[in-house]
C-alpha cells in the first residue's frame, strides 16, 4: 500500500516537470491535422502543435475522448475550422476542459474560416434540410487558395495573443503564402482537365474544391447533409446521373463504400475514395500532397491524366 | 505620339531657321538672276510644303488636346503614370467599392439588428419521447412519456445555466434548473441549483437519452430514477496526464423519486446526503478506451429509517470500440454499473399508504405515498399471510446490504440502425423480497439525428411479477440541440 501510495505521488509530482520541459512554446491545439500543419508553419519553433484528429475521421464525427479533455485543458491557444464543422464534439469538450484562455470569444479560440466567404450558406434554417451548417459549407480545408485565408486567421490570431512574437508570425506567413502560391499556381495547371467534370460525392465535402478547379457537383448521396438516403433518393439521383453523365463518384474515406460502389456501377461513374483530411490516407501525409492526391486521383478516375 | 509631334515642330522651325539664315549666307560667286530665281522658286515650294505640314501637325495636337482634356475630366482613375498616383487610386477604388457593397447589405443589417434583443435569449430545444407498450399484467398503453423543454444559456463570463422541464402524462416537472460555473481557476468547476448528481453512468442521463427504452432496475431502485439533486456539486479536473476528475456534492437527496426526504422540508446537516466520486478514462488504442468510475453517497441520519445512515456505492465500467474512420457508422459498447446499497428498511418493504406513512407524511417527513420496492411497476401488496401480518404490525427495521447490477452490449451496424441486449439483476433494498431479473433484447433505428425508433422485449422476473413486456419508444427532437459530456 505505502508502494502504491509512494509510486501515485511520484507520477504526480513528476508529470508536470514533463510538461515543464516544453513548457517555453506555445501549446497549441488543433482539430484537424490541416490546421495543425498550417499552424506549424505559422508559428514555427514558437508553437508546439496536437491535433485532435488523426485525418481518417468524419469531422461531424470526432470520438469524444475524455483524453481529449486533457489535451485542451493543457492548450494556450486553439485553432478550429470553424463555421460550426465541430459542432458535434468541440463545445462539449471545451465545457469539460476547463481552460478559460481557448472558450469562445478568448484570444486562444482562433477560427481559421475568420476570412473565408463560406458558400452554401442556408437562406432557411430547417431541419427538414438536413443537419444545415447555419454560417455556410465548412469544409474550407478543401480549397487551397482558401488555405492561405486560414493561415492568415491563424497568423492574426496567434500575434493577437502574443504579440510580441508577430513579426516572426508574419514572416513566417509570408514565406508559407509563397510555398502556397507556387503549389496553386502548379495545382491550377494541373487540374485544368477537370474543368467541366461531373461527380456526386457522399456529403457536401467537396464543394470548395470542385469551385476552385472548375467541377460540377450533380448531387450527394446523402438525402440532405447528414442525413442517409433512402432507396427514392438513390433511384432518382442514379437517373440524374445517367442523364447528366456525371462522371466520378467521391466516396470520403469515413463514409460507407457499399452504397458508394453501388451507385457507381448502376451510373457507369468512377468511383474515387477520396481523403477530406491531411492523414486521411497515408499518401496524403501533409496539406500540399493531401491536395496533390485529391487533383491526381480525380485526374487518373475522369482519363484526364497525363499519359 | 506626344514625343513625336513636339519633335517634328521642332525641326520644322530650325529648317526654316536654316532657310532664312541661309539665304544672306549665299555662295560668294554671284548666280545669274534665272538661277535666283529657280532656287527662290524652289525654296518658297519647300516652305510651302513645310507650312502646310505644321498646319496638319497642329490640328492632330489640337484633337488629341481635346480628347485628353475629356479624358481628365471623366470619374476613371487616370492612367499610370506615377507609383504614388496608382497606390493613391487604388485606396480610392477600394474605399468606392466597400462603400458601395455597404450600402447594398446595410438594409440586411438593420433588418438583422432588429432582432437583437431576442438574441440574449436562451438556445431552446424541445424533446419528444412517446412509448407505446404491451405487458402481460397492464396491458397495452400509449405513454407521452416525456415532453421536455430544454433552455440554455450564459449568465455573464463567469457562468452558464440551463433548465430541463418535463411534462409527463400527468404532472410537469423541473427536472434540472442549475447554475455551472465557466471559469474558476484550478480546473474547478461549481455547480449549484437542481441537477443530476454526478453519481454513475446512466443515472445522469434523461430517459430518452437511455440506450434502452427503461431505466435499469438497479438505478430504478437503488437510485431512484435520474440521480436527479437538488444542492451543490464542486469537481475537479486533476491536473495531470491522465483524465481524472474528482467530484464532491451536497444535496438534500439523490434520485428523481426518493421519498425518503422531502425537498421542502429543512433538515440537520446530518440529514443531507454527501457524495464523492472519481472518474477515469484509458485509451487503449485510437479504437478502444475504457472510462472508469466510482461513487460513493451517504447519508449519515435518515430519519424516516431510525435516523440510521444510508450509503449507496457504484462502479460504472464503459469499453468502447468506435473504429475512428467510421465513427457514427460502426462501433461497439459495453457499459456495466455495479450498485450496493446499505441502509435501514423495513422487513418486506414499506406497506403502501400505512398509517406508518400517513402519519409521516403528516409530519412533514415525506413528500409522497411511498413508491413501490421497483419504482414504477407493481405496487408492493402482501401476498402471503405473514406479510399481511407485517403490515398490521409495526415495522421492523433491518440493515440490509443489497447487491445490483446492470449490463449492456450493444453494436452499431450502420448511422440508422444499431442492437443491443440489456441484462439486470438486482436483490431488493428490502429486507425479505426476493431479487428482480430482466433481459431486454432491442433494437434502435434512426431516421435521422434527431428522429429514433426503438423496439424493445423485455423477460421481466420480479417477485410476485413475471411478464414480458413489449416496448416502442420513438422520440425525436427538434429546436436547439448539444450533444453534451455527460451523455457520452
Amino acid at each position: 500500500m505505502k508502494r502504491m501510495l509512494l509510486t501515485l505521488v511520484t507520477v504526480a509530482i513528476l508529470l508536470p516537470c514533463g510538461w515543464a520541459a516544453g513548457a517555453d512554446k506555445i501549446k497549441v491545439v488543433a482539430t484537424i491535422p490541416d490546421l495543425a500543419e498550417m499552424t506549424r508553419r505559422v508559428g514555427g519553433d514558437l508553437v508546439d502543435v496536437t491535433s485532435l484528429s488523426t485525418g481518417v475521421e468524419n469531422i461531424h464525427y470526432v470520438p469524444m475522448k475524455p483524453s481529449f479533455a486533457v489535451t485542451l485543458n493543457h492548450a494556450d491557444v486553439l485553432v478550429l475550422l470553424g463555421l460550426e464543422a465541430e459542432h458535434g464534439f468541440l463545445p462539449a469538450l471545451l465545457e469539460a476542459a476547463r481552460n478559460p484562455r481557448i472558450l469562445r470569444d478568448a484570444p486562444g479560440y482562433i477560427e481559421a474560416s475568420k476570412y473565408v466567404v463560406p458558400i452554401e450558406v442556408p437562406t432557411r434554417i430547417d431541419r427538414a434540410l438536413g443537419d444545415l451548417h447555419p454560417m455556410g459549407n465548412p469544409h474550407i480545408n478543401l480549397d487551397p487558395v482558401l488555405a492561405k485565408d486560414m493561415a492568415r486567421a491563424i497568423a492574426d490570431g496567434l500575434a493577437a495573443s502574443y504579440p510580441e512574437h508577430e513579426a516572426e508570425f508574419q514572416k513566417n506567413l509570408t514565406t508559407y503564402l509563397a510555398t502556397l502560391d507556387q503549389d496553386i499556381a502548379r495545382w491550377e495547371r494541373e487540374a485544368a482537365p477537370l474543368k467541366g467534370k461531373k461527380f456526386v460525392s457522399y456529403h457536401p465535402d467537396f464543394n470548395y474544391f470542385a469551385e476552385r478547379f472548375g467541377m460540377e457537383m450533380a448531387g450527394t448521396i446523402e438525402i440532405r447533409p447528414g442525413v442517409d438516403p433512402t432507396p427514392s433518393h438513390v433511384t432518382e439521383l442514379e437517373e440524374q446521373m445517367r442523364k447528366e453523365k456525371v462522371d466520378v463518384v467521391i466516396r470520403e474515406v469515413s463514409y460507407p463504400a457499399a452504397l458508394a460502389e453501388t451507385v457507381a456501377q448502376a451510373t457507369g461513374a468512377k468511383l474515387v475514395e477520396l481523403p477530406t483530411m491531411v492523414g486521411g490516407v497515408p499518401e496524403a501525409k501533409d496539406y500540399a500532397s493531401f491536395i496533390e492526391y485529391t487533383i491526381r486521383t480525380l485526374l487518373k478516375a475522369t482519363g484526364s491524366a497525363p499519359g | 505620339m506626344k514625343v513625336g509631334l513636339v519633335r517634328h515642330r521642332v525641326m520644322a522651325a530650325m529648317l526654316c531657321a536654316a532657310v532664312m539664315a541661309g539665304a544672306p549666307a549665299a555662295p560668294a560667286e554671284e548666280p545669274s538672276p534665272e538661277q535666283l530665281r529657280r532656287e527662290l522658286e524652289a525654296m518658297k515650294r519647300q516652305l510651302q510644303q513645310l507650312q502646310e505640314q505644321i498646319k496638319k501637325q497642329e490640328t492632330v495636337i489640337n484633337k488629341l488636346s481635346a480628347e485628353h482634356k475629356a479624358a481628365a475630366a471623366a470619374p476613371q482613375p487616370a492612367a499610370p503614370e506615377k507609383a504614388g498616383t496608382t497606390s493613391t487610386d487604388e485606396e480610392r477604388l477600394k474605399k468606392e467599392v466597400t462603400e458601395n457593397i455597404m450600402r447594398r447589405i446595410q438594409p440586411s443589417l438593420t433588418a438583422a439588428n432588429k432582432t437583437f434583443p431576442s438574441q440574449f435569449n436562451p438556445a431552446i430545444g424541445l424533446i419528444v419521447d412517446t412509448v407505446a407498450s404491451y405487458t402481460d399484467k397492464q396491458r397495452g398503453n400509449f405513454e407521452m412519456r416525456s415532453a421536455e423543454v430544454g433552455l440554455s444559456a450564459s449568465v455573464d463570463p463567469f457562468a452558464r445555466a440551463y433548465a430541463i422541464l418535463n411534462g409527463t402524462q400527468d404532472s410537469f416537472e423541473v427536472e434540472e434548473a442549475a447554475i455551472v460555473t465557466t471559469s474558476l481557476p484550478y480546473n474547478l468547476a461549481l455547480q449549484g441549483g437542481r441537477f443530476f448528481a454526478d453519481f454513475g453512468r446512466l443515472s445522469k442521463f434523461h430517459d430518452h437519452d437511455l440506450p434502452f427504452v427503461n431505466r435499469p432496475v438497479v438505478l430504478d431502485e437503488y437510485v431512484d430514477g435520474e440521480s436527479q439533486a437538488d444542492g451543490v456539486q464542486g469537481s475537479w479536473l486533476v491536473p495531470i496526464g491522465q483524465y481524472l476528475t474528482l467530484t464532491a456534492g451536497m444535496y438534500n437527496k439523490i434520485g428523481a423519486d426518493n421519498e425518503r426526504v422531502s425537498n421542502v422540508v429543512s433538515r440537520d446537516l446530518s440529514e443531507f446526503t454527501y457524495l464523492g466520486r472519481a472518474a477515469t478514462f484509458f485509451s487503449l488504442t485510437d479504437a478502444n478506451s475504457i472510462d472508469l468510475g466510482l461513487s460513493l453517497a451517504g447519508t449519515p441520519q435518515v430519519a424516516f429509517e431510525e435516523a440510521e445512515p444510508r450509503y449507496l456505492g457504484g462502479l460504472d465500467l464503459t469499453y468502447r470500440w468506435i473504429p475512428l474512420g467510421a465513427s457514427g457508422y460502426h462501433g461497439f459498447i459495453w457499459g456495466t454499473e455495479v450498485l450496493v446499497n446499505s441502509e435501514n428498511r423495513p422487513v418486506g418493504g414499506f406497506p403502501v399508504d400505512s398509517d406508518v406513512a400517513a402519519e409521516q407524511r403528516l409530519a412533514g417527513e415525506l413528500a409522497a405515498p411511498i413508491a413501490s420496492p421497483v419504482a414504477n411497476r407493481t405496487p408492493y401488496q402482501p401476498t402471503t399471510l405473514e406479510q399481511e401480518q407485517q403490515v398490521a404490525a409495526p415495522l421492523v427495521f433491518q440493515r440490509k446490504n443489497a447487491v445490483g447490477l446492470y449490463s449492456y452490449a450493444e453494436y452499431r451496424f450502420t448511422r440508422q440502425l444499431s442492437a443491443g441486449f440489456l441484462f439486470d439483476w438486482a436483490e431488493s433494498i428490502n429486507p425479505g423480497v426476493g431479487d428482480t431479473f430482466a433481459y431486454s433484447p432491442y433494437l434502435t433505428l434512426w431516421a435521422s439525428e434527431f428522429q429514433r425508433f426503438r423496439l424493445q422485449y423485455t423477460r421481466f422476473e420480479a417477485p410476485g411479477d413475471h411478464e414480458n413486456q413489449f416496448f416502442l419508444q420513438w422520440t425525436v427532437i427538434i429546436g436547439s440541440h448539444v450533444h453534451s459530456f455527460r451523455d457520452r
